[in-house]
């Protein structure tokens, strides 16, 4: 593994979590995995193994909202760009094999440490939506904040669990986007994907 | 589906249940005193002999009328509970006139209901392992089947039928996500601002049939729908 020590420990975290699950994780494992010293892990996490876990999780949910924004980062507007977020959110979790092999082993402590870090993420996909509705015309009367929030949770609640709407099936998708999502908020929709 | 988070309280919540159960007195006050054991204490704490202290009577008498002890009073726990949302859904939202009315009503109650359990809270708060796994990552399955059967009378009025179970998929995400992670700016419990809430975001996203062209639609009446770029 490469990259600063910080991150190479964290993602260290990550790997030995899906191999062992986060009630086995040590501090030895980590250090192992991450090809650092003892001394070194320590040095980054004074608090060892529960800090490690705590911090892995925020890390790793930031890597996933980072890379996912890198990956619709071309899309034209707003609607193209909730499409395909969706559409690759989704496909994401569904392929993640760390989360997925902990839901099975380790539901109860995974999602409280996951709990814990969703309101920052829910600010992180807020903001990021607040930004992109500067530019798209937006209906008279709607605050450009509260929007967001509203479709930032909208996201998230729908890449964990899509329920009824085939994300995999991007022309569906694009019209959950346009005809529900955004109903309210833009003033028009332009047809699509 | 071999789901380990899969409980009998689940599957007993999917099966269709009379809406007036005949709960006797005595079950009653046990019940109720379950549920003021775990605002207390939690789950995994509260002991049989604490539920009947609570209520006044001994665990023998608690056996008597729940042979299977102590998971048995937890599961009558979380269907009274659900039976008494039910009740203020009809109370609420049984009044509606318009879908706009129906939805508020349907976040407002539901969001008061939530806020209001102690039981809840403290489970949250400190046993979240106990609440999450039934509400996270592709297991909302059943949440969603509940609302929809709860939701149904109260918005068919308003809905074609196959948009019923996609409005109560809709405002339970939303539910769900400010109850699970509430928000400094939207308050869903207070009522003028879920009417705001309601006819901003949730009345164009549901109140109109998707099907047909999306371009001839003007999915906001209630909007006058004049562009502005908004700069923020």
């Amino acid at each position: 593994m490469s990259g600063e020590p910080r991150d190479r420990v964290l993602a260290a975290t990550v790997e030995c979590a899906g191999r062992v699950g986060l009630s086995y994780i040590t501090v030895d494992e980590v250090a192992r995995a991450s090809g650092l010293s003892r001394a070194t892990v320590y040095r980054w996490f004074p608090g060892g193994r529960d800090q490690l876990v705590d911090e892995a999780v925020t890390w790793e949910v930031g890597r996933f909202l980072n890379d996912l924004a890198t990956a619709v980062a071309g899309a034209p507007d707003l609607a193209t760009r909730l499409t395909l977020a969706l559409h690759l959110g989704h496909r994401a979790i569904d392929d993640h094999e760390v989360l997925q092999s902990l839901l099975r082993t380790e539901p109860g402590l995974l999602l409280g440490h996951l709990q814990a870090t969703i309101p920052l993420a829910a600010a992180v996909v807020r903001d990021e939506l607040a930004a992109l509705l500067a530019s798209e015309p937006v209906r008279e009367g709607v605050d450009v904040q509260e929007a967001a929030e509203y479709l930032s949770r909208l996201f998230l609640s729908l890449i964990a669990d899509p329920g009824r709407w085939d994300l995999d099936d991007l022309a569906a998708t694009g019209r959950l986007v346009r005809e529900r999502l955004l109903a309210g908020i833009l003033v028009s929709s332009p047809p699509g994907v | 589906m071999g789901d380990p988070t899969e409980t009998a309280a689940q599957a007993e919540l999917q099966a269709e249940l009379p809406v007036e159960s005949p709960a006797t007195v005595l079950e009653w006050r046990i019940v109720a005193a379950a549920l003021v054991c775990v605002g207390r204490w939690g789950v995994t704490k509260t002991t049989l002999e604490d539920v009947a202290r609570e209520a006044g009577c001994s665990r023998a008498t608690i056996y008597r009328v729940f042979s299977g002890g102590k998971a048995a009073v937890l599961q009558a726990a979380l269907r009274s509970e659900t039976r008494r949302l039910r009740a203020e859904l009809a109370a609420s939202a049984g009044a509606a006139d318009t879908l706009e009315d129906a939805l508020v009503a349907g976040t407002v109650t539901v969001t008061r209901f939530l806020e209001g359990s102690e039981a809840l809270n403290y489970l949250l708060a400190h046993e979240p392992d106990v609440v999450l796994p039934h509400v996270a990552f592709g297991r909302l399955d059943w949440v969603f089947a509940l609302a929809a059967r709860y939701a149904e009378p109260y918005l068919t009025p308003f809905l074609p039928l196959e948009e019923v179970g996609a409005a109560a998929e809709w405002i339970t995400r939303v539910v769900l996500s400010f109850a699970l992670n509430p928000s400094p700016a939207i308050h869903l419990a207070d009522e003028d601002r879920a009417r705001a809430f309601a006819r901003t975001y949730l009345v164009p996203a549901l109140g109109v049939p998707s099907l047909g062209d999306p371009a001839v639609v003007d999915p906001a009446p209630l909007s006058q729908g004049s562009a502005r770029t908004n700069r923020s």
